[in-house]
C-alpha cells in the first residue's frame, strides 16, 4: 500500500481558496476597467454608493448560501425585505425604541424561518414550494398591514445610520463584515457547518451518523430569514420608509450572487466568502453599467450571461480539468 | 461504422482459444492517484477470467477504460486484431462489450423492463411499446431462470436482485464480452448459483467473461484463468488449475495471511439491549439479547427483516409492538439520536444511499459522528479533526490520498471502510454492522475482525448482520437465523452445519419480489 506517500495535499481547499482568489481577481479587473472607462467610477462618492449597494445583497446572500447547502432554496427573502421594512418602520413610528424595534423585526425574521423549516420537516413540503407561499402571502399581509401606502419612517437618528461612514468606509458595509465573520466560522468551524454540508450531500446517512437532520434543516432557513430581516432593517434605514413591496426580485440576486460565488444548487458545495465576492462582482456590474449609460434591460442579459459563463467554468474544473 | 464491424464479426465465427481482446501498456491517472500503471494482457475469446487485487489495486478502474465509461491516459485496447478507441459506452457496446459494474447503475424509478431496455426502446411510430416491452423482458427473465417480474419498479427490488437485472440486461444486446465487477457482493447464495448458470451458459454460447470478485472460492469454482492487480500494476497471470487460495493472496498483499478469521472469545458481560417479541414493518415477533463481550450474527436472505429488524431497535423506524431493553430497563427509541445516545452505533448496508456522503471529503465522512466530541462548545478542534481522521484513515489502511479527497473518488472497498471506520472512535456499547464487509479485500477483512475482537475487549457487544455464512458462522457467538421477518433457529458458536443453517434461511421456496412482508 502506498498511503503514506502523499503528493497532493489538500485538493479541496486548494480549490476552495483558488477559485475565491479568481473571483477576487474577476472583481479587481471590473474596478480596474471601469476606473479607466469612466472617471466618476473611482470616485470615493460611487465607492461608497456601490458598497452600499453590495451590502444588502450580499448578507441575503449569505443567508441563502445556508440553505442551498443543504440542498434547499429560499424564494422568499425578497418578500421578507419588504415585509421587515414595513415592522420595524411601523414599530418606531409607534414610539417603540430603536433598539428594541431592530429586535423584534429580527425575531419576525426567525419566526418566518422557523416556519419555512416547520413547512419542510413536519409537512413534508419541498422548500421551493413553502418558500414560494410566503413570498406571495408576505407580500399581501404587508399591502393589508399598511393599505397599499408607504409609511416613512420619523426617527432622524435611524435614517443616519445607514448614511453615515466609519473610518471612511459605509456603515452598511461594515455590517457585511459583521455578518460575515461570524457566518464564516459558523458555516467552516463550527460542527454545525459541517452537518449543513453533511445534510446536503446525503441526509439519510447523515441521520444514520446521529446528525439531528430536522434540527440543522430548522436552522438554515432560521438562519436566512434572520438575515433577509436584518437587510429590511438596513433598507429602511437606508431609504426611509416601510413599503411591502420593496426588494422585488432580491432572492433571485441573491441565489445568483451565491451561485456564481461557487455555490452548487444541487447542495453540499459552497462558502461564505464567495457569494460575498458574487454579491460585488453583481453590484459592480449594475454600477458600471449605470455609469456607462447602458440600458438597464441590458443589465439584466449582462447578468443573465455572466451567471452561465462563470458557473460553466467552474463546473469544468470541478470535474478536474 | 460501428454497426458494420459488429456484423463482419458475430460472435459465432469466434473460435475458442484465439485472443479476442488485448490490453497494450494501458494506463489510467487521476489527479494525485496513478490507478492503473501500464498493463498488458489479452484475454481468449470465451474464456472466464478473473481479475483479483486488494480495495483500490485498479480492477474498477481497468473495467471502466474498457468499456468506455472513463478515457484511458495512455495506451492501446487491440479488439479482434484492430485498435479501438473505446470514447464512449456506446462505442464499446457497438463492439459487443458490455459490463454489469460494482454499483447498479440502473434508473431506480424505472420499471425493470424499462430499464431492460433502456436506449433500445422498442417503439411504433414514437410510440412505446410498453406491453410487448414487458412481455420481452419476462421472457429473458424467465429463460435466464431468475425468479423476477418485469412490471415492477427497479427500486421495489433488492440490491442483490437489481444485480441480476442488470446482468439480465448486459445479456441481451448482442454480447461478445461481458464484464461483471463484483456481481455476488449483495448476492445471496442462491442468487449467486443462478448467475453462475448464466455465467457458464455464455461461455459455451462463445461469449468472453471478465469475473472480479473478493471471494476466492467463487474464483475457483468459476474461472478458467486469473490475473492478480496490487496498486495499479499486474502482478501476474495463472491457469486456475495451476495455483492455489494462499499464492493469489499472497501476490494480492505481497505478505500472507494466516487466518481471516480471527476470532477471540470473551466471557460475555452484562446485558446490553433486549428485543422482547418486538414487531415492526418487516419483522415480527423478534425476541434476542446482546451481552457485552459477544457477537451476535444475524444470518438469513437479503429481505429476510434483519436490516428492518435492527434499524427499528435503532431508532430509524418505529415498533409496532413489544419492547427493547437497554441495561435492563425498557426504553423508547423514537430516533436514531436516542439509540446513539444510549451508546449505540449502526453501520448500515447501502454504503451510496445510507452510509456516506459521496461528495464530501474523507475526513468529513469519518468524523460525522464524533464532531460533538472533538468540538468545545461550538468551534471544531481542527487539530483533533485532522488526527481523528488520520488514525482512522492508518486503521483500516483506506486508500485515499488525503483526507481531503471526496469520498466519491475511492474505490468501492475504500467506502465500505468509512462506513465501518467511523463508529471506531465513537465510543460506543453496542455496534450493529450490517454487511459489513461488501467488496473488502482479505486483508482489509482480517484486520476489521480483529478490530471486532479489540472492541469486544472494551467490553462492547456486536450484532453483525452478513448474507456471507462463512462470516457469520466463523464470528458469532450466538447465530441468530431469519426467514421472512422471523427469528427461525437460533445457534452457539459453530455448533450447526452450513448445510442446516442455509435450509432454515430458505426452507420453503424463495419468496418473490413485491413486498408482501
Ligand atoms: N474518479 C476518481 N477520481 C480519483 N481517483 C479515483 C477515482 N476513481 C478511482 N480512483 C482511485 O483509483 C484507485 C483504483 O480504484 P478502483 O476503483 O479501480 O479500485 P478497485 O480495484 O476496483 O477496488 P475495490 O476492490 O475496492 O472495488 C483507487 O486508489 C481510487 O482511489
Ligand atoms: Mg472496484
Amino acid at each position: 500500500m502506498s498511503t503514506e506517500a502523499i503528493p497532493a495535499e489538500r485538493p479541496k481547499r486548494n480549490y476552495n481558496a483558488l477559485f475565491g482568489l479568481t473571483l477576487l481577481a474577476l472583481l479587481v479587473l471590473l474596478w480596474i476597467i471601469l476606473s479607466v472607462a469612466t472617471p466618476s467610477f473611482a470616485s470615493a462618492n460611487n465607492i461608497s454608493n456601490l458598497l452600499r449597494q453590495g451590502s444588502m445583497i450580499a448578507i441575503l446572500a449569505v443567508g441563502q448560501t445556508f440553505v442551498i447547502i443543504t440542498g434547499g432554496i429560499d424564494l422568499s427573502v425578497g418578500a421578507v425585505v419588504g415585509f421587515a421594512t414595513v415592522i420595524v418602520a411601523m414599530l418606531i413610528n409607534a414610539g417603540v425604541p430603536v433598539f428594541l424595534a431592530i429586535l423584534v423585526t429580527l425575531l419576525v425574521g426567525v419566526a418566518i424561518g422557523m416556519f419555512h423549516g416547520f413547512g419542510i420537516v413536519r409537512m413534508g413540503l419541498p422548500p421551493f414550494i413553502i418558500t414560494l407561499a410566503t413570498l406571495t402571502s408576505l407580500r399581501g399581509i404587508g399591502l393589508l398591514m399598511t393599505n397599499g401606502n408607504s409609511i416613512s419612517i420619523n426617527n432622524d437618528a435611524f435614517q443616519l445610520f445607514s448614511r453615515s461612514s466609519f473610518l471612511g468606509v459605509p456603515n452598511l458595509f461594515w455590517m457585511v463584515i459583521l455578518v460575515g465573520i461570524p457566518a464564516y466560522i459558523f458555516l467552516h468551524h463550527s460542527r454545525w457547518g459541517r452537518y449543513l454540508f453533511s445534510v446536503g450531500s446525503n441526509a439519510e446517512a447523515s441521520r444514520l451518523s446521529g446528525v439531528n437532520v430536522q434540527r440543522t434543516i430548522y436552522m438554515a432557513y432560521t438562519l436566512s430569514g434572520l438575515c433577509a430581516a436584518f437587510v429590511g432593517v438596513l433598507l429602511a434605514s437606508r431609504i426611509g420608509i416601510g413599503n411591502p413591496t420593496q426588494a422585488e426580485g432580491w432572492e433571485l440576486q441573491a441565489i445568483a450572487s451565491s451561485v456564481i460565488g461557487g455555490t452548487s444548487l444541487f447542495g453540499a458545495v459552497g462558502s461564505v466568502h464567495g457569494p460575498l465576492l458574487g454579491a460585488f462582482i453583481l453590484a459592480t456590474i449594475n454600477n458600471g453599467a449605470n455609469l456607462l449609460n447602458v440600458n438597464a434591460f441590458w443589465q439584466r442579459i449582462i447578468t443573465g450571461v455572466l451567471i452561465i459563463v462563470i458557473v460553466y467554468f467552474d463546473g469544468l474544473r470541478r470535474r478536474g480539468k | 461504422m460501428t454497426s458494420t464491424a459488429q456484423e463482419l464479426h458475430p460472435a459465432l465465427t469466434l473460435e475458442p482459444g484465439r485472443t479476442i481482446l488485448e490490453l497494450k501498456g494501458l494506463e489510467k491517472r487521476y489527479p494525485g492517484t496513478h490507478a492503473l500503471k501500464p498493463v498488458n494482457l489479452a484475454f481468449k475469446a470465451s474464456e472466464i477470467h478473473a481479475i483479483v487485487g486488494e480495495n483500490g489495486a485498479g480492477k474498477s478502474t481497468l473495467i471502466k477504460l474498457l468499456t468506455g465509461v472513463m478515457p484511458r491516459t495512455s495506451g492501446d485496447v487491440i479488439w479482434e486484431g484492430k485498435p479501438a478507441a473505446l470514447a464512449t459506452p456506446h462505442e464499446a457496446m457497438a463492439l459487443g462489450i458490455n459490463a454489469v459494474h460494482q454499483e447498479v447503475v440502473l434508473c431506480r424509478h424505472l420499471t425493470v423492463a424499462a430499464n431492460m431496455f433502456l436506449g433500445e426502446e422498442d417503439s411504433r411510430f414514437g410510440i412505446l411499446q410498453q406491453r410487448a416491452m414487458v412481455r420481452e423482458a419476462q421472457k429473458i427473465i424467465d429463460d435466464l431462470g431468475f425468479d423476477l417480474p418485469a412490471h415492477v419498479v427497479l427500486g421495489d427490488l433488492t440490491i442483490g436482485q437489481q444485480q441480476l437485472i442488470a446482468a439480465a440486461r448486459a445479456t441481451v444486446r448482442g454480447t461478445k464480452f461481458l464484464i461483471f465487477d463484483e456481481p455476488t457482493a449483495y448476492l445471496t447464495r442462491k442468487e449467486a448459483d443462478q448467475l453462475f448458470t448464466l455465467i457458464r451458459r455464455l461461455k459455451g454460447e462463445g461469449v468472453t467473461i471478465i469475473y472480479i470478485s473478493h471471494r476466492m472460492e467463487e474464483v475457483f469454482e468459476l474461472a478458467d484463468r486469473v490475473s492478480v492487480l496490487r496498486d495499479g500494476t499486474l502482478v501476474g497471470t495463472r491457469n486456475i488449475a495451476e495455483t492455489n487460495d494462499a499464492e493469489l493472496v499472497k501476490m494480492m498483499i505481497n505478505r500472507s495471511i494466516e487466518q481471516v478469521y480471527h476470532k477471540e472469545h470473551f466471557t460475555p458481560g452484562a446485558t446490553l439491549l433486549e428485543a422482547r417479541n418486538l414487531s415492526g414493518k418487516g419483522f415480527e415477533n423478534v425476541s434476542m439479547t446482546v451481552r457485552a463481550g459477544e457477537i451476535v450474527g444475524l444470518y438469513g436472505l437479503i429481505g429476510a427483516g434483519r436490516s428492518e429488524f435492527v434499524t427499528t431497535l435503532y431508532g430509524r423506524h418505529r415498533k409496532s409492538a413489544g419492547q427493547i431493553l437497554w441495561e435492563g430497563k425498557e426504553v423508547q427509541v423514537n430516533s436514531e439520536h436516542d439509540a446513539i445516545r444510549l451508546g449505540m452505533a449502526l453501520a448500515p448496508e447501502s454504503r451510496r444511499d445510507q452510509g456516506l456522503c459521496l461528495n464530501l471529503p474523507v475526513g468529513l465522512n469519518l468524523n460525522l459522528p464524533i464532531y460533538k466530541r472533538i468540538s468545545s462548545n461550538l468551534l471544531i478542534s481542527s487539530a483533533q479533526e485532522k488526527t481523528e481522521a488520520d488514525r482512522q484513515i492508518a486503521n483500516l489502511r483506506i486508500k485515499t490520498p488525503t483526507r481531503n479527497a471526496l469520498a466519491s473518488s475511492l474505490s468501492g472497498g475504500n467506502q465500505q471502510k468509512i462506513v465501518i471506520g467511523r463508529w471506531l472512535a465513537h465510543g460506543a456499547k453496542l455496534f450493529i454492522f450490517d454487511e459489513p464487509t461488501v467488496g473488502v479485500d482479505v486483508g482489509t477483512k482480517a484486520e476489521i475482525y480483529r478490530l471486532f475482537g479489540e472492541l469486544l475487549s472494551k467490553g462492547a457487544g456486536i450484532i453483525l448482520i452478513s448474507s456471507y455464512l462463512p462470516e457469520v458462522y466463523e464470528l458469532a457467538d450466538t447465530l441468530h437465523v431469519f426467514r421472512r421477518g422471523k427469528l427461525v433457529a437460533t445457534h452457539g458458536f459453530r455448533t450447526a452445519n452450513h448445510e442446516d443453517i442455509l435450509n432454515q434461511a430458505l426452507a420453503e421456496k424463495q419468496e418473490k419480489p413485491g413486498g408482501q412482508i
